[in-house]
């Protein structure tokens, strides 16, 4: 388990319908470890988003931790749950997670995995920043 | 047939019950009969056609060419062999693009195109020039996003060698004045393209009148299967076209070394093609004969009135495309809402829209936009669910701006 993965499990579990985990999604959004506004160049732009999406990472003590931004409100909060589930945690960890936590925050179903929420395409970036950096520091 | 007696035909809203299908530009829903038939197909007389000799390829290998003869009626072409089966408009496009124009073309010669065009009707152009060193130029534009058919002769010069461009936007709606067009290119001796995909399940289609030289549409968008899709061309072009796909089903004799193509226009539709698919797109025509344009065209006049009236009411919002519609496609935007965030909504609420650019980033670009969302509707659609949308936008608009 990734370092805030059962906290977030839990957060979702508290809510009954797809209007408050949005709600919740969109406040997590409000909150995101925002990437610095220099970086918002196609450099850190995730492509195939139907929405800009923004993503970077920092490296400290073994850790890998993620900044991001989007233009549209829904994909900040994903990005923002994305950079919740994925920073603090060393690259081994990330690449040896297993992705069933959209299925576990009950998700899956509202935000699948198509080319245009860019969800795939967010996990794929953070697996490759960590791939990179375990290649590099092993 | 009108009214519910037509949404009836579409076993999709039976299981949908609580869904708005608002996406129809994207695809169309298919009736009983052609879903019936497709069944049929596997089920009775599943077999290879123009190849083997038994009774149900003899059936199928009927129905099959039936299917072209239904398309030559629809279209009024002059003769079925200038109907050839692709797997849909973008592939129609590419067969012009490679088995016609590729054997014209030289290093700077001009395709002429509108920067309107879905990107069907410009990447394999793109394509084409970066193979052959030939240009790609782009009609005038009027503020409807129309091409400027006044101002088509500024374009024209002895390099152009086509002229491309779609019938019905899948954006704003709008119809081309495509019958002036391609009397301005034919006065140049320049051959037309119309990509139909748009326009086909909205308006009649004369092919004889229009005069142009090709024409094509998906059967998807036309109430038929996906994969399906038709090119017609004129006999005297046909007869010009090298294959650029080769293989079993367009070829009469084969040695080793040689072979000798078949007639036309089976020497372009190489392999098995997509039978099922092709013998309901003959029944989705039959569908669409049934009902009749005439009462397509008073039900989506409605449809199209409504659903502006009832849009126009919903502050800050801005449609893309200020002409009259042809087809009831509403391309618009929210100000302060993103696009992505209002269709993710509008399906959490079970209504099925398109956003993005559409698979037309230059167009969406050009009007200033990321993106937009699109709402498109059909025959099976009413008034009802037009209401209910707007009471659904409403209560997404809501949510994102609290």
């Amino acid at each position: 388990m990734l370092l805030n993965e059962e906290k977030l499990i839990l957060n979702f579990s508290l809510f009954n319908n797809w209007e408050e985990k949005y709600e919740y999604l969109i406040e997590l959004g409000e909150e995101i470890c925002f990437i610095a506004h220099e970086k918002k160049t196609s450099e850190y732009l995730i492509q195939g988003c139907q929405s800009k999406v923004w993503l970077d990472f920092e490296f400290k003590n073994n850790k890998l931790y993620f900044y991001g931004d989007s233009d549209a409100l829904i994909s900040k909060g994903l990005v923002a749950l994305i950079i919740e589930l994925y920073s603090g945690n060393s690259p081994k960890k990330i690449l040896t997670h297993q992705d069933s936590f959209f299925e576990k925050i009950d998700l899956k179903e509202h935000l699948s995995m198509t080319r245009s929420n860019g969800l795939n395409m967010m996990i794929k970036k953070i697996k490759k920043y960590a791939y990179e950096q375990l290649n590099k520091n092993g | 047939m009108k009214g519910e007696k037509i949404r009836n035909c579409f076993p999709y809203f039976k299981s949908n019950k609580k869904s708005i299908y608002f996406d129809s530009a994207a695809t169309t829903h298919k009736p009983q009969n052609v879903i019936d038939t497709i069944i049929s197909f596997y089920q009775k007389y599943n077999s290879n056609i123009h190849r083997s000799m038994n009774k149900a390829a003899t059936i199928a290998t009927q129905k099959f060419e039936n299917s072209r003869s239904l398309i030559k009626e629809l279209i009024n072409a002059e003769h079925s062999s200038e109907i050839v089966f692709t797997n849909g408009a973008t592939d129609s496009i590419n067969l012009v693009a490679q088995s016609f124009l590729k054997n014209q073309i030289k290093k700077n010669d001009i395709i002429l195109i509108s920067e309107t065009e879905h990107h069907s009707n410009l990447v394999p152009w793109q394509q084409l020039a970066l193979e052959t060193g030939a240009k790609i130029e782009f009609l005038p534009i009027r503020d409807d996003l129309l091409v400027n058919t006044e101002k088509i002769k500024t374009k024209i010069n002895d390099n152009v060698k086509l002229i491309s461009t779609h019938h019905i936007s899948s954006i704003s709606g709008g119809k081309q004045n495509i019958k002036e067009i391609i009397k301005i290119a034919k006065s140049f001796n320049i051959p037309t393209l119309i990509d139909g995909a748009q326009a086909i399940a909205h308006t009649p289609i004369d092919v004889k009148e229009l005069d142009c030289d090709f024409y094509c549409f998906s059967g998807h968008k036309l109430f038929g299967p996906t994969g399906t899709g038709i090119l017609y061309s004129k006999s005297k072009h046909l007869d010009g076209f090298i294959p650029y796909r080769f293989g079993g089903g367009m070829v009469d004799n084969v040695s080793l070394y040689k072979n000798s193509f078949s007639e036309l226009p089976h020497r372009l539709e190489a392999g098995t093609p997509n039978i099922s698919g092709v013998i309901g797109l003959g029944e989705a025509i039959k569908f669409v004969k049934s009902v009749g344009f005439g009462v397509i065209q008073e039900i989506e006049t409605n449809l199209t009135e409504k659903f502006h009236h009832e849009l126009s009411k919903v502050d800050n919002c801005v449609l893309v495309g200020s002409g009259p519609r042809a087809a009831p496609i509403f391309t618009f935007n929210l100000e302060g809402i993103h696009h992505y965030d209002l269709a993710s909504l509008l399906s959490e609420y079970n209504i099925c829209t398109r956003s993005g650019h559409l698979c037309s980033q230059p167009m969406i670009e050009m009007c200033g936009l990321n993106g937009a969302v699109r709402a498109s509707l059909s025959i099976y659609n009413n008034e009802e669910e037009i209401e209910n949308f707007m009471v659904i936008l409403k209560k997404a608009i809501s949510f994102l701006k609290r």
